[in-house]
């Protein structure tokens, strides 16, 4: 699906990502954990093209989309990608059905009815019935379905996940990783970062970023 | 784009009360658009359908003018007309007077007064007397109150009035009004032809000539011919009238009126614009979050200018629709206090509608390039 080789990253003086290494098959369910102001963030907007200013190589799907137009990796990010943000990042003025439909107003996608895939995901969810809600008048597990709802109606082929189950209690956290596994199943593509250990169980693959570097397993993050 | 327009309303109707002060500007600018138009509309329909009355589009019409004064008597003869007649693309000549009224002398018992006459109206006022078309040979006469006084000291009926020698039988009696000019004293009509036209000098000739005739030529030609063979080439002097001319001046008088308005409209606009811009820069901060939600799942930056530019044209669009039916109010009632009819034509409507499209794009694109540029990854840390 992607690789990353040799990524850097710096905020002016401060170093935010070095040397960063990874490759993630198709299919695959990766978890990213790290401590807070590691670096996670950082490096997922970079793997989902909402940050063109690092150095390195990145390819996506064997394509690299430093130099393309920015009209281009709108439509890349709409078609392709979808986004769960690290807290919810829905409209409040607008009711559920309004913020899970965004992707498809901009989508180029061939599309069949509009209506019916905003219709499918949201049963996918479970929050059939709460369309016309606002996300004010949700729990906070339902409006990270709403969110989950946003980033695959549009059918992408890689979820970022940036702390999807950070604000949540343990029972909701694991209704939420449920519908994450079911959608891997389905054969999409996931990147998660999390800072719970539990959480990160439901994920194949774990990397762990400390102060901006990447490590492959837990103990080499400790040996360093 | 319907969709487009809906999530426009939409924001916009989030904010009604900023954004409905906002348009105020806009709705009063349009406002006196609408109203001016109206008015300067209204006037020079009220101009040019007053001009229509004597079509000249296949005329030449030649002027003679007295040389002094006080002596109306010349004008074209007879003889005139037939050398008129005779110039090459000329197919007909008709003497007019410029003057319609004929002056005359009228005698009560021994009273002598000038006054001036004309033949009978449709319509009259009286202040007296029932007022009716007289037949042919009806020796009667309405008089103004003014020569009713000068001759009988009151308003008075059945009288027996002599003028220019023939005697009149008062039948009613009318008021003229500071505004509305009018002769002493009517008659009707076939005494008028037969009694005082032919006393009214003929002082128009009008030609008529054929669609494709040069009439600048034949103009030219008519008053050559006039000041070598004129009968009263000694008395005076001939010269081809223009009304085009007339409506020139108008046309020039209304053009400096549409300038100011222009000025005047454009003041209040570039207000209201500047307005606009300013609440599309607070809406644009306020939805940073929006914006960044929006680019992370497709939206283009264009997507993201042109939304903006929507909302910003459909608010000016609203306040020029409300600023059109405010015109409508106002123009309505502007018309009870003018002495013609102000009209609201299709051609403001749509400089209207058109002005506030412009207010919008102009005043809108600023912000709205602001939010399309703005930087993702900051956008997105915006709650
Ligand atoms: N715009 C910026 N300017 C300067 N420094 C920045 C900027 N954005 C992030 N940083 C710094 O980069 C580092 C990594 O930030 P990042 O948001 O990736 O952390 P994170 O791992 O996602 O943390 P958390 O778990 O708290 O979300 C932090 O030390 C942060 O202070
Ligand atoms: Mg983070």
């Amino acid at each position: 699906m992607l690789k990353v080789t040799n990524i850097g990253k710096t905020y002016g003086k401060f170093t935010a990502l070095k040397n960063i290494n990874l490759e993630v098959a198709d299919g695959e369910f990766l978890a990213i954990m790290g401590p807070s102001g590691s670096g996670k963030s950082t490096l997922i907007n970079i793997l989902g093209l909402l940050d063109q200013s690092y150095t390195g190589e990145y390819l996506l799907k064997n394509k690299n989309y430093k130099t393309v137009s920015d009209n281009f990796l709108s439509r890349i990010r709409g078609d392709q990608l979808g986004f769960v943000f690290q807290n919810f990042k829905l409209l409040t003025t607008y009711n559920v059905y309004e913020n899970i439909e965004i992707p498809l107003i901009y989508s180029k996608k061939e599309q069949n009815n509009k209506r019916e895939l905003v219709e499918d995901v949201i049963e996918k969810v479970g929050l059939k019935g709460k369309e016309k809600n606002r996300p004010s008048e949700l729990s906070g597990g339902q409006q990270q379905r709403v969110a989950i709802a946003r980033a695959i109606v549009n059918h992408p082929n890689l979820v970022i996940a940036d702390e999807p189950t950070g604000a949540l209690d343990s029972k909701t956290s694991k209704e939420i990783m449920d519908i994450f596994t079911k959608l891997n199943q389905d054969g999409t593509t996931i990147i998660m970062v999390t800072h719970d250990s539990e959480v990160a169980e439901y994920a194949m693959r774990t990397v762990y970023i400390r102060d901006g570097r990447l490590y492959n397993d837990e103990k080499s993050v400790k040996k360093s | 784009m319907t969709d487009k327009i809906l999530i426009a309303f939409k924001s916009i109707g989030k904010n009604k009360n900023r954004n409905f002060l906002t348009m105020l500007g806009i709705i009063i600018g349009i406002a006196s658009v609408i109203c001016i138009l109206a008015i300067g509309d209204g006037f020079a329909h009220t101009v040019t359908k007053g001009m229509g009355n004597h079509n000249t589009r296949n005329k030449v019409v030649i002027m003679y003018q007295p040389t002094t004064e006080d002596n109306t008597d010349g004008g074209f003869t007879n003889n005139d007309e037939a050398v008129l007649e005779k110039i090459p693309g000329v197919e007909h000549v008709k003497l007019t007077s410029s003057v319609v009224e004929a002056g005359a002398k009228a005698q009560y018992k021994t009273k002598n007064v000038t006054m001036s006459l004309n033949k009978q109206p449709k319509h009259l006022k009286l202040v007296k007397g029932n007022y009716f078309q007289m037949s042919g040979a009806s020796n009667g006469v309405y008089i103004s109150e003014d020569l009713a006084h000068k001759l009988f000291k009151k308003n008075v009926l059945n009288r027996l009035i002599s003028i220019d020698g023939t005697v009149f039988v008062v039948q009613g009696i009318y008021h003229i009004s500071d505004i509305n000019y009018r002769p002493d004293a009517y008659v009707s009509k076939t005494v008028f032809k037969q009694l005082f036209a032919n006393q009214i000098s003929k002082d128009e000739a009008r030609l008529s000539v054929g669609p494709k005739a040069n009439k600048k030529w034949i103009g030219k030609r008519a008053v050559k011919q006039m000041k070598k063979m004129g009968e009263q080439k000694n008395i005076g002097t001939y010269e081809v009238s223009n009304p085009d001319q007339v409506s020139k001046q108008f046309t020039k008088i209304l053009n400096d009126i549409t300038y100011f308005i222009a000025f005047i409209a454009g003041i209040s606009l570039l207000i209201a614009g500047i307005g606009v811009m300013n609440v599309m820069y607070i809406t644009v901060s306020e939805r940073r979050k929006e914006i960044g939600i929006r680019r992370a799942f497709g939206a283009t930056s264009n997507d993201i200018r042109n939304q903006f530019l929507i909302e910003s044209v459909v608010l000016c669009v609203i306040g020029g629709v409300i600023g059109i039916i405010f015109g409508y109010l106002l123009v309505a009632i502007i018309n009870a206090f003018l002495p013609f009819k102000a009209v609201i034509t299709a051609y403001a409507l749509i400089l209207s509608l058109s002005v506030s499209t412009a207010v919008g794009l102009i005043f809108g694109f600023i912000p709205s390039n602001k939010a399309a540029k703005s930087e993702l990854v900051g956008l997105l840390k915006e709650e």
